[in-house]
C-alpha cells in the first residue's frame, strides 16, 4: 500500500486506474485464528505498460492478532515482453518448484523463439514480522514453447536453513494443447537430498459436446515435502498416490453436473474418494443458483460421508440472499459427535458506488462444541482512481 | 409382470417438460439473441443495419441499429414496443460494449483486409441461435499468428488491461471442472500466462506462508460455492481432510500451522499431560506399531507437534543403539553427512 500510495503523485494521464479496496471483517468467534477481526487493504496499479505495483496488507484488529503483508511487489516489464523483473514480497510458483513466498527478486528473460529463463532468489517469508533467521532460497527455470502448442521446462531450487540445505529439487514440467479439445499437463519434482520423487502430477482433459472429461494422477512423498533438516524427513518413502477422473456434463443450458472419483494408495493402504455435485442457475446470467453435493471419503483412518446444499438469489435493489448447509458424518465418531452439521445464512448489499455490506449468521455442531453460533459482518469499499 | 418402463419414461418426459423453463431449455424471457441468420439468408448486407461499422475505428459507438433502422424494412411492426426489448438480449449487447472497452480493435482496417466479408470473422451468424457473434480468440489467430507476442506474453497489443477485463478464457485453459485441484499442474508450465490475467494476490491469498488471512471463503462468506478447499464446515472436518491426503495441507501451510492454530484456539494438549494418541500408540510391534505406521504415512502431522525441540522425544528411543531401533523405512536414502548434518547428527552424532 505504501508503494501504491507513493505512486499517486505521478501523472496518471497514460496509466490504468489505480484500483483500491478495503475490507473490514468482524465475527463473534473469540478463539480462532480465522481471518476475521481484520482490516484488509489491497491496491493494484498499472501505471505504465512497463510498471505494475501491487500491495495486499492485513491488520489484525483483535487482541493477539498482528498484521502482515501478503504482497508488496514492484513489477517492471520491458514493453514487448522480452524481460521482466519482480522485486518485493510475492509468491514464486513456476514449473515444478513448490510454491514459496519470498522477500526477494525474480528476473525473467524471453526470446521471440519461445525460450524463457527465470531466476529468483531471496529470503523465505517469516510470518507476522517474526524474527529472521536469514535463511535463503534460490532457483531457476528454463523453458521452451514449441509452435505455441507445447511447453517444456526444467527447474532447480535450493533452500537453506541455518546454512544447511533444507530443500534441493530438480523439476520438469510439460504442457500441450495439440487440439482445441485436448489439454495435457504434467510436472514432477525430484528430491536431490533424499533421492526420489517428491511430487508428480499428470492431467489430461478433453471436451466432447456437452462433456468435459479429465483423467488425473498424482504421487507425493510427504517425507520429502518436509525440510530435509526435519527429523521426520528420514522415515523412508511412503508416497501417497492417487488416480482418478472428473466428468462435467452440461445437462441443460442452466444445469451442470460434475462428478469425480479417485482411487488412493496411502502408506500401502487402498482407499477412495468420490463426489458428485450439481448446480442449477436460476437465470441465464447465473446470478441466482441452487447447488447440491454428495461426497464419500474412505482413505486409511479418514472415513466420512458428507452432503451440502447452497442457494443464492438476488433480491433487487442491490440486495442478495445466500445460504449454505452441510452435514458431515464420520464413520468413527470417537467421541466427536455422530454428525457435524453446519449452516449459514447471509445477506449482502452492493451499491453502484463501490460500497458492499454483508452480514451472516452461522451455526454448527463441531467435534469440539456441541452447539456453536457466530455472526459475521463485512464492510468493503472498492474504488478506482484515474 | 408388465414392464413399467413406458410409464417411467412418460413421467420423466413430463417432468422434463414441466422443468424446461427452469432448466433453460424453454426460454421464459421474451428477449432472445437477434435473428441474424434469418436476415443474412434474405441477402441483407451487415452494413445495411450496422451502418458505418465498415469505417469504424478503435473508439466510438457500437453501431447497433436503432428501432428506426428496423422500421425501414419492417414498416408495420407487430407492436409499438422497442424492437430490442425482445430481438437481441441485453446481456449480449453488454458483452459487445465490454469487448469494445477492453479490446483494441479497428473494424475499418479489418473490413478492408477481408474485402467486406464480415462472416469471415463473425461466422456464428450462420448458427440458428448463436449466443454471441463476438469471434473467439482462436479466430484472430487464424490470420494473426502473433507467435512472438504469444511467446513474450505481450498481450497489450490487443487487450487494454487483461486483469481488469476479468474474462475467463473460452477456448484454452478453461477454468472448469475441479479447477482447485487441477490448477497446480496446469499453471506449472504457464505461470506467466496465468499472470497475464491474475495478480500476485491470487497466489498469495492461499500460498502465503502463515498469511492466509484473505482466503476467499472467509472474506466473501456471502458468495456461497460448491467448489473450493475450505468451504462450509471445513473447520469440523479438517482433520479428516488432512488424513485423507497426507502432504496436501503442506502445499499452502507450514508444518507449524497445526500447533499454532490449536494453541491459539485452546484445543491443543499443550499445558496438559494428556496424550492425544490412542492407547497402545507406542507399542513396539512390527514397524514400530501404530505410531511407526502413522509417522511414515503422514510425517508432516508428527512434525506439526513434535518438530524442533520436540524431536528429542523421538531421539530418546531411536538414537543409534537406542531401544527404539532404526526408524529409517524402506526407500530411505540421503546425501547428507550423517555425523555432521542436521538432523542426522541428532542420532548418529558422537555427542559432546
Amino acid at each position: 500500500m505504501i508503494t501504491v500510495s507513493a505512486c499517486l503523485w505521478v501523472s496518471r494521464s497514460e496509466g490504468q486506474p489505480l484500483r483500491l479496496r478495503a475490507d473490514a471483517i468482524a465475527d463473534t468467534q473469540s478463539e480462532t485464528q480465522s481471518p476475521t477481526g481484520l482490516v484488509v487493504l489491497q491496491g493494484q496499479d498499472k501505471l505504465r505498460p512497463w510498471l505494475d505495483v501491487e500491495g495486499l496488507v492485513w491488520a489484525g484488529a483483535k487482541p493477539g492478532l498482528t498484521g502482515d503483508v501478503l504482497v508488496l511487489a514492484l513489477h517492471l516489464r520491458e514493453p514487448h515482453g522480452y524481460s521482466e523483473l519482480r522485486v518485493g514480497r510475492f509468491v514464486v510458483a513456476t514449473g515444478a518448484i513448490f510454491p514459496v513466498q519470498i522477500d526477494g527478486a525474480e528476473a525473467i528473460g524471453r526470446t521471440p523463439g519461445g525460450s524463457t529463463l527465470e531466476v529468483f532468489g531471496g529470503a523465505p517469508v517469516v510470518p507476522r514480522f517474526g524474527p529472521r533467521a536469514y535463511d535463503w532460497i534460490v532457483g531457476t527455470r528454463a523453458s521452451q514453447h514449441l509452435a505455441t502448442k507445447i511447453t517444456v521446462g526444467v527447474s532447480y531450487v535450493q533452500r537453506r536453513e541455518d546454512g544447511e540445505i533444507s530443500n534441493e529439487e530438480l523439476g520438469a514440467d510439460f504442457a500441450a494443447a495439440p487440439a482445441h479439445w485436448l489439454d495435457l499437463a504434467a510436472k514432477g519434482a525430484y528430491d536431490l537430498t533424499s533421492p526420489g520423487i517428491a511430487d508428480g502430477r499428470l492431467s489430461a482433459a478433453t471436451r466432447v459436446d456437452a462433456f468435459r472429461i479429465e483423467l488425473f494422477a498424482s504421487e507425493q512423498s510427504p517425507g520429502r515435502l518436509l525440510p530435509a533438516t526435519s527429523l521426520f524427513s528420514v522415515l523412508g518413502d511412503f508416497p501417497s498416490e492417487m488416480i482418478g477422473g472428473t466428468v462435467r456434463w452440461w445437462a441443460a443450458p442452466r444445469l451442470d453436473v460434475l462428478a469425480s472419483g479417485a482411487g488412493q494408495l496411502v502408506g500401502g493402504l487402498l482407499g477412495m474418494n468420490a463426489w458428485i455435485r450439481s448446480t442449477l442457475r436460476l437465470d441465464d446470467r447465473g446470478s441466482g443458483s441452487l447447488g447440491v453435493e454428495a461426497r464419500r471419503v474412505d482413505v486409511t483412518s479418514a472415513r466420512w460421508t458428507g452432503f451440502k446444499a447452497i442457494a443464492a438469489q438476488p433480491l433487487g435493489g442491490g440486495f442478495r440472499f445466500s445460504s449454505e448447509i452441510e452435514i458431515a458424518v464420520p464413520d468413527q465418531p470417537n467421541g466427536r459427535g455422530v454428525a457435524w452439521p453446519w449452516g449459514l445464512m447471509a445477506l449482502g448489499w452492493r451499491s453502484s458506488t463501490g460500497w458492499e455490506v454483508a452480514a451472516a449468521v452461522e451455526a454448527a455442531s463441531t467435534p469440539e462444541y456441541r452447539y456453536e453460533a457466530n455472526a459475521l459482518a463485512r464492510l468493503s469499499r472498492s474504488l478506482e482512481l484515474r | 409382470m408388465r414392464s413399467s418402463w413406458p410409464a417411467v419414461a412418460m413421467l420423466l418426459a413430463l417432468a422434463l417438460t414441466a422443468c424446461a423453463g427452469i432448466l433453460g431449455i424453454r426460454r421464459t424471457d421474451p428477449s432472445h439473441p437477434f435473428e441474424h441468420r434469418a436476415h443474412v439468408a434474405k441477402g441483407i448486407n451487415c452494413v445495411e443495419c450496422h451502418a458505418g461499422v465498415e469505417r469504424a475505428g478503435d473508439t466510438g459507438p457500437l453501431h447497433l441499429p436503432s428501432d428506426a433502422d428496423c422500421r425501414k424494412c419492417h414498416s408495420k411492426p407487430h407492436t409499438e414496443e422497442s424492437c430490442r426489448g425482445c430481438h437481441g438480449a441485453e446481456y449480449i449487447r453488454e458483452g459487445a460494449e465490454l469487448a469494445k472497452e477492453h479490446l483494441r480493435f479497428d473494424h475499418g482496417k479489418h473490413n478492408a483486409a477481408v474485402h467486406g466479408d464480415c462472416v469471415r470473422c463473425h461466422s456464428a451468424v450462420a448458427e440458428a441461435r448463436p449466443e454471441t457473434l463476438l469471434p473467439k480468440m482462436a479466430v484472430c489467430f487464424g490470420c494473426h499468428e502473433h507467435k512472438d507476442q504469444w511467446a513474450l506474453r505481450d498481450c497489450d497489443g490487443c487487450h487494454v488491461d487483461l486483469a481488469a477485463e476479468d474474462t475467463p478464457p473460452a477456448s484454452h485453459l478453461v477454468h472448469d471442472s475441479d479447477w482447485m485441484r487441477e490448477h497446480g499442474v496446469r499453471a506449472a508450465s504457464d505461470r506467466d500466462l496465468c499472470s497475464s490475467c491474475h495478480t500476485e494476490r491470487a497466489c498469495a491469498a492461499c500460498h502465503g506462508v502463515g498469511t492466509v488471512a484473505t482466503l476467499p471463503w472467509k472474506m466473501a462468506f456471502d458468495e456461497v460455492s460448491l467448489s473450493g478447499l475450505h468451504t462450509a464446515g471445513f473447520r469440523s472436518r479438517h482433520a479428516e481432510e488432512a488424513r485423507a491426503d497426507p502432504g496436501l495441507c503442506n502445499t499452502c501451510h507450514s508444518e507449524n500451522s497445526c500447533i499454532d492454530c490449536h494453541t491459539a484456539s485452546h484445543v491443543s494438549p499443550e499445558g496438559t499431560t494428556r496424550s492425544p494418541h490412542p492407547i497402545g500408540w507406542l507399542s513396539t510391534g512390527r514397524g514400530g506399531g501404530e505410531h511407526g505406521i502413522q509417522a511414515r504415512i503422514d510425517p508432516v502431522s508428527c512434525a506439526g507437534c513434535h518438530g524442533g525441540a520436540g524431536e528429542q522425544l523421538c531421539v530418546g528411543c531411536h538414537r543409534v543403539g537406542g531401544p527404539g531401533g532404526d526408524p529409517h523405512g524402506p526407500g530411505f536414502r540421503s546425501t547428507k553427512n550423517k555425523t555432521h548434518d542436521t538432523p542426522c547428527l541428532l542420532c548418529h552424532g558422537t555427542g559432546p
